[in-house]
């Protein structure tokens, strides 16, 4: 199946077109509150809310008795900030740091969850197909309605966080300040943790509780590495993770036995490897360039005030030295005395070497500039 | 009881002692959340092993799972070191993949490959009793009690044996490596345990909770203690009888054993978490309710030493002026007549002998600002707290 042929089989194939839709909106919705996750040091509460959400949906299922997604999707929301905030609690009244609250409510929350479901899997009316497709996801079991509550959710958190951008983000990066200029915190804070879960909550269904981690971090992640706006990041976060459902989607739905989930995980990891080498400012490749050329200037400087203190004693500074009296000087190779030929900073005849005017001036200059720019 | 259950509840007591060992130092050394990477990130490893020796119990498929554990956390340490994103969002990021990598595998190959994932994160430990070992042509035991009881075996005598050197990496790397201990030896050594630790319970108890048999214990003991030995040795009494009530709640729910395992667990950190005697929920609301009273007192005594007028010194100013609600003015003025430190003629409040030699100090103290004073001080004056 071509790329060509695949495109007019979303627009025409209804189950494709809802799995696309669907992935799309969760992947931009995660990677906009994913972002303030990420900034605000809350990286792994995405693990632990859609573990904890877990007994909500048993207990939801447990009191309405049938199948429902917007019944799980309350129960799952219930028990998610419950977990949340016995975090907080944890983190704040107690000596335990917050790995261990986050791994506590992770595990205790997912470990009732399972004794509740398997509790349920005895009872006579069990139909526990819907539940299982929360523990790993299945992407095929979306339907329009589901995208209809995606996009309506996505849709108010685009507004709560345009009306409160400006306190959102001065809590994001100055919480005290933010408190003494009068702004409420608890209620930001609450505000802003409540549309993360529900953000995390809402991805249960397609990508599953052990990889909506991810689902909310790779796309906030790879797109912290562009750019240090937070506008700018929310953006293409947004973008990101749309992008990853979209392509996830496509490639698992065009190859056998691939599960929408973990490709659309696989597909963000790629995003957040690509954007780790080769981002302009942060990026490992660049940061490495950076560093050798940085390394190499400071060899060519070594080497140039070590000509100059040779050059200083004669009365001619051009007077020809070997280049053999280099040879126990560590920054010295062939190929930085040429580049330094290069600049016209030395003369090289043969076994010789001898130093230009302006080599001269500027290796007299070079820890006067430093000062200098130092003191600006 | 029958001899599969007693079985059963030895293998889950195992687990969990195997699990606390670990889990405590992980809980000490900040780093419970690695716990939670391994267990996810073992998949493609456990996958991959079974792939070469379809076996689930064999020791090279522990070997490998164990092997994808360090992995991650070599991975985590990585991505952490380039600074570019924070250790959490590290770990984030590193096990849903690996995570994706093992369910594609075992989707790839479902057709030949009877590996379920649910088996994999879940266990079933019901069936644990049945998967025997047979050595020479006789029964010895279940397989998983074999594979638990060695690593139990080999943790143990890590333990024994590096105890001191554990203790010291943990509470102070620094002073561990001035003192010629490798911190890089002690972290691998304990993320290797902690991974063959992971990998061993997982069919016992399933990948996932295995973290709550790591951390949960521990966390628990640590509320009630401050003492390494007596933590440890905490975090074991609860991971047991976590293991034994769990299987008994199990058998009468007729539920998964690692669910009710994990509740019980939860259960007990639920009930220590509130109750804890010094740093449970309750007493330390109790203590910041009694440390405000302290300081309006404090305040409250400083004001009558600045002021000789009465209508400042005056019961109703409380309200009045300082603008504190009745009850939290009687609280004070309660406290600070019980001590001693004030006399209440007519409704005018005047400072005892007591009180003044209290303020006194109280003034030094808030300009020297030791922080240890204060709580001398008031041992020194208060007959009774707040």
């Amino acid at each position: 199946m071509d790329i060509q042929q695949y495109i007019e089989l979303v627009f025409t194939d209804y189950t494709l077109r809802t799995i696309t839709l669907g992935t799309a909106v969760l992947g931009a919705i995660c990677g906009m509150l994913g972002s303030f996750a990420v900034l605000r040091k809350q990286s792994l509460l995405g693990d632990a809310i859609s573990h904890a959400a877990l007994p909500g949906i048993a207990i939801a299922f447990l009191i309405m008795g049938t199948k429902n997604s917007s019944i799980f999707l309350l129960g799952a929301l219930i028990s998610g900030l419950i977990g949340t905030f016995w975090i907080r609690g944890i983190t704040s009244k107690t000596h335990l740091k917050s790995d261990t609250a986050l791994g506590l409510i992770l595990s205790l929350f997912f470990g009732f969850g399972m004794l509740l479901l398997t509790y349920i899997q005895k009872m006579p009316n069990a139909n526990q197909a819907g539940l299982e497709s929360y523990l790993f996801g299945q992407a095929a079991t979306l339907i329009e309605s589901d995208v209809w509550l995606m996009g309506i959710v996505t849709a108010i958190s685009l507004v709560i966080l345009l009306l409160f951008w400006k306190e959102l983000k001065l809590l994001l990066f100055d919480a005290d300040y933010t408190k003494t200029l009068g702004f409420n915190t608890k209620f930001l804070d609450i505000l802003i943790t409540t549309f993360i879960v529900i953000a995390i909550v809402l991805g249960l269904q397609t990508v599953g509780v052990v990889l909506m981690s991810a689902m909310l971090l790779a796309p906030a992640a790879a797109a912290r590495q562009w750019t240090n706006n937070l506008s700018v990041m929310v953006i293409l976060a947004a973008i990101f993770g749309a992008f990853s459902g979209v392509l996830g989607t496509a490639i698992s739905a065009s190859h056998n036995n691939l599960s929408t989930g973990p490709v659309i995980v696989l597909v963000a990891g790629v995003f957040v490897l690509v954007s780790f080498i080769f981002s302009p400012g942060r990026g490992l490749l660049f940061r490495e360039i950076r560093f050798r050329k940085n390394r190499n200037d400071l060899q060519l400087h070594k080497t140039l005030s070590f000509m100059y203190n040779i050059a200083k004693t004669h009365e001619d500074i051009g007077h020809p030295h070997a280049i053999k009296i280099l040879n126990n000087f560590q920054g010295f190779t062939r190929k930085s005395l040429q580049k330094l030929e290069d600049k016209d900073y030395v003369k090289i005849s043969g076994n010789m070497w001898s130093m230009t005017a302006s080599g001269y001036n500027t290796a007299s200059n070079l820890y006067d500039q430093l000062i200098t720019e130092e003191d600006e | 009881m029958n001899s599969a259950q007693i079985e059963i509840q030895l293998i889950a007591s195992l687990v969990a002692i195997a699990c606390a060992i670990p889990g405590t130092f992980l809980v000490l050394r900040k780093m419970a959340l690695i716990t939670d990477a391994i267990s996810h990130s073992i998949l493609p490893g456990i996958v991959i092993g079974f792939f070469i020796t379809h076996d689930l119990s064999s020791p090279l498929l522990i070997i490998l799972a164990a092997a994808s554990g360090v992995i991650t956390v070599i991975l985590v340490e990585f991505i952490q070191k380039t600074g570019l994103v924070k250790e959490d969002t590290a770990i984030g990021l590193v096990f849903p993949a690996l995570f994706s990598i093992g369910i594609i595998l075992i989707a790839q190959n479902a057709n030949d490959v009877h590996l379920d994932i649910d088996a994999v994160l879940l266990g079933e430990l019901a069936f644990a009793p049945f998967d025997r070992l047979i050595w020479g042509g006789t029964d010895v035991g279940p397989k998983s009690l074999w594979i638990i009881g060695s690593i139990l075996l080999i943790t143990l005598g890590l333990l024994f044996a590096f105890f001191k050197e554990l203790k010291v990496s943990t509470f102070d790397a620094g002073l561990a490596s001035a003192l010629g201990l490798s911190p890089i030896v002690m972290h691998y050594g304990l993320m290797t345990m902690s991974s063959i630790t992971t990998v061993g319970a997982f069919d016992a108890v399933g990948a996932i909770l295995v973290i709550a048999l790591m951390i949960a214990p521990a966390a628990t003991a640590y509320l009630l203690t401050n003492d390494l030995k007596k933590m440890l040795l905490l975090s074991v009494l609860f991971g047991v009888s976590s293991a034994i009530g769990g299987y008994w709640v199990a058998h009468a729910l007729d539920a998964s054993i690692s669910g009710s395992m994990t509740t019980i667990l939860g259960l007990i950190f639920l009930f220590v978490y509130l109750f804890a005697p010094n740093k449970g929920l309750f007493s330390v609301l109790y203590r910041q309710r009694q440390q405000r009273i302290e300081v309006s007192l404090l305040t409250f005594l400083l004001h009558l030493g600045n002021h000789q007028e009465e209508e400042e010194r005056h019961v109703k100013h409380l309200n009045e002026h300082i603008n504190w609600q009745k009850v939290q003015a009687k609280s004070v003025l309660d406290l600070a007549l019980k001590n001693n430190m004030i006399t209440i003629d007519h409704d005018i409040v005047s400072l005892t002998k007591k009180g003044k030699k209290f303020t006194k100090e109280a003034i030094d103290y808030i300009i020297t600002n030791k922080n240890s004073e204060i709580e001398n001080m008031k041992d020194r004056f208060f007959l009774f707290r707040g």
